[in-house]
């Protein structure tokens, strides 16, 4: 007899939503994560007295409770979890602005068919087109890699207008450079431009109570600080895991969300790890501002993706940090969210991590102070000056990515290369999460589902 | 069981995957899916659940029998029998 029918490695949203699963339908399941606290790349941390979220800006995906076949109902249902005790906050609108101009856009995708008429007056017809070819096209049909590069140029022939899309949508969801596979590309125009961005009207710390106690509502077990350094192998299966403090525990299956690279490691996985590693990571600036400075500043944006060069490349940059593109979010600037004492503004911008994985630690304090500079001044541009109102400030780097969620070289959206069918050469042990292929918050909690439906309830 | 109690079991159990669900035009005799606008995977949830309350196993060629509120009661007339 094993300890349990089912171990599930990381308690992020993939893990959480694989172990509600398993567990309603009474699965013996325990959850292990080595951080102290549920979300893995989506969690919340106390600073000054201040509760950050640390990776959600907005959820994609959005969907009126009544649109029965969008993903984020499915995912309810699936969870047995009910919309009403998660009321939802819809974006304010977003923009992405380049030198050349700006699209708007909101949760009603015909406002960013009449935003590209107005800016690309020929490309109306075309863009229609485009978004006809998007809701036909099945993303989830197994297909080789396409191009969604040369698929968008193909209808658009418009690059300035194909870089202002791919902006935002890679930034949000992709982890290869340069181009996207094309059902990745479908799946994240559809979640966020055809449906839209939204938030939870709590934070992220209430959605993570949820999740975690309808999992030990159903019976499951999830412990903490708890940090897989062996997957237990034997011949063709896996039976168990040994932890760092030196305690194992045997299951008859077992599902990694730890990401490909660490899975690897943990396994004993005979594959280059390298091929697996993500390239795309971030740094990431948060400010926090007196709510008496909201008046000298931009307030009907809820994000803006921003490229200061009509040319856009989407790759690991030659410097620590790029803030000649980015995200800038604003938390609060959500519909019927109240105003606070302070306020949020946080920068995302990408970076490399080999160059801060060089630094000691001395240069390394002084770069990332140096970066946040950068970061507010480059946002500045577009929300108006805020940099002198500061009142406190923080910062991540790709290694504190790597630190807190073991993703390798703090590669957001993990592997380019993804495994679909979850599978390991292992029988019974299985990938659910960011690396077998749904990413975002939306996402990963359906990566973790569809495995446990597809392998692990019988 | 009889015929009215697995009818009534089976609403229960659709309601409790679905609180959107809506049984005031149902009609037994129309594919559920279609009526309910759910997706496989919620239909799935069915077949789990019944599994879970009465043991049953219920092999995956043959799901078509559970497609309307009708056939699923065909279906699992003589395996409720005795419950
Ligand atoms: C800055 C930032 C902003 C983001 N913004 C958004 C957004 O606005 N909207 C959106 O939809 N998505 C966003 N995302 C993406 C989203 O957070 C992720 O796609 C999602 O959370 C991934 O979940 P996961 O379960 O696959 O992986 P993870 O969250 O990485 O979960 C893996 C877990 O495994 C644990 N683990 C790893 N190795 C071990 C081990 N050896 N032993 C024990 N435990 C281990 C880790 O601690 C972690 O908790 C953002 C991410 C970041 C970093």
């Amino acid at each position: 007899m094993s300890d349990y029918q089912l171990i599930i490695i990381g308690a992020g949203l993939s893990g959480l939503a694989a172990g509600i699963r398993a567990a309603r339908f009474g699965k013996k399941t325990l959850i292990v994560d080595q951080h102290y606290r549920p979300g893995g790349l989506n969690s919340y941390y106390k600073f000054q007295g201040h509760l950050l979220e640390t990776g959600l800006h907005a959820i994609t995906n959005f969907a009126p409770p009544t649109r029965k076949k969008a993903p984020l109902n499915l995912l309810f249902r699936q969870l047995q979890l009910s919309r009403r005790d998660f009321p939802v906050r819809e974006q304010l609108g977003s923009e992405i602005a380049f030198p050349a101009g700006s699209l708007h856009f909101a949760n009603d995708p015909d406002l960013l068919q009449a935003e590209v008429e107005r800016l690309f007056p020929a490309c109306g017809e075309a863009f229609h087109q485009l978004r006809r070819a998007i809701a036909a096209h099945d993303p989830f049909a197994s297909a080789p890699w396409r191009s969604a590069r040369s698929f968008v140029a193909s209808y658009l022939k418009e690059p300035l207008l194909e870089n202002m899309l791919f902006l935002p949508l890679m930034l949000y969801g992709n982890a290869e450079e340069n181009d996207m596979a094309l059902s990745q590309f479908v799946i994240m125009f559809r979640a966020v431009f055809e449906e839209g961005l939204f938030r939870p009207e709590a934070d992220m710390r209430a959605f993570l109570d949820l999740l975690v106690d309808q999992y030990e509502g159903f019976g499951g077990t999830i412990r903490y600080r708890a940090e897989v350094e062996k997957i237990l192998i034997k011949n063709d299966r896996a039976y168990g895991i040994r932890l760092a403090d030196g305690s194992s525990y045997t299951a008859e299956a077992l599902l990694s969300t730890a990401g490909l690279p660490e899975t690897i490691r943990i396994s004993g996985w005979q594959t280059p790890s390298a091929t697996y590693s993500g390239k795309m990571s971030f740094t990431e600036t948060i400010s926090l501002l007196p709510n008496a400075v909201r008046s000298s500043i931009r307030q009907d944006r809820t994000l803006i993706f921003y490229s200061s060069s009509d040319q856009f490349s989407y790759r690991r940059p030659q410097t620590l940090q790029d803030s000649s593109w980015g995200v800038i979010c604003f938390p609060d600037n959500f519909e019927g969210i109240p105003h606070k004492e302070f306020f949020p503004i946080r920068v995302t911008n990408p970076a490399s991590y080999p160059l801060w994985r060089a630094l000691d630690s001395e240069t390394y304090a002084q770069e990332k102070t140096a970066c946040r500079r950068a970061a507010v001044q480059a946002s500045e541009r577009y929300t108006g000056p805020y940099g002198q109102a500061i009142v406190h400030q923080d910062s991540f780097t790709p290694l504190t990515i790597e630190r807190f969620t073991r993703k390798a070289e703090g590669a957001v959206y993990g592997s380019p290369i993804k495994i679909p069918d979850g599978k390991t050469p292992w029988s019974n042990l299985f990938i659910a999460g960011t690396d077998q292929g749904y990413l975002g918050i939306v996402g990963s909690m359906l990566s973790g589902i569809s495995i446990v439906n597809r392998h692990l309830l019988d | 069981m009889n015929r009215n109690e697995i009818r009534d079991v089976l609403l229960e159990i659709i309601a409790d995957i679905d609180e959107e669900a809506d049984f005031a035009a149902l009609d037994d005799h129309k594919p559920l899916r279609d009526q309910l606008d759910l997706d496989s995977m919620d239909f799935l949830d069915i077949v789990m659940e019944l599994r879970k309350r009465y043991k049953l196993q219920i092999p995956e060629d043959e799901y078509p029998e559970l497609a309307t509120l009708s056939s699923c009661v065909n279906y699992l007339e003589p395996k409720l029998r005795h419950i």
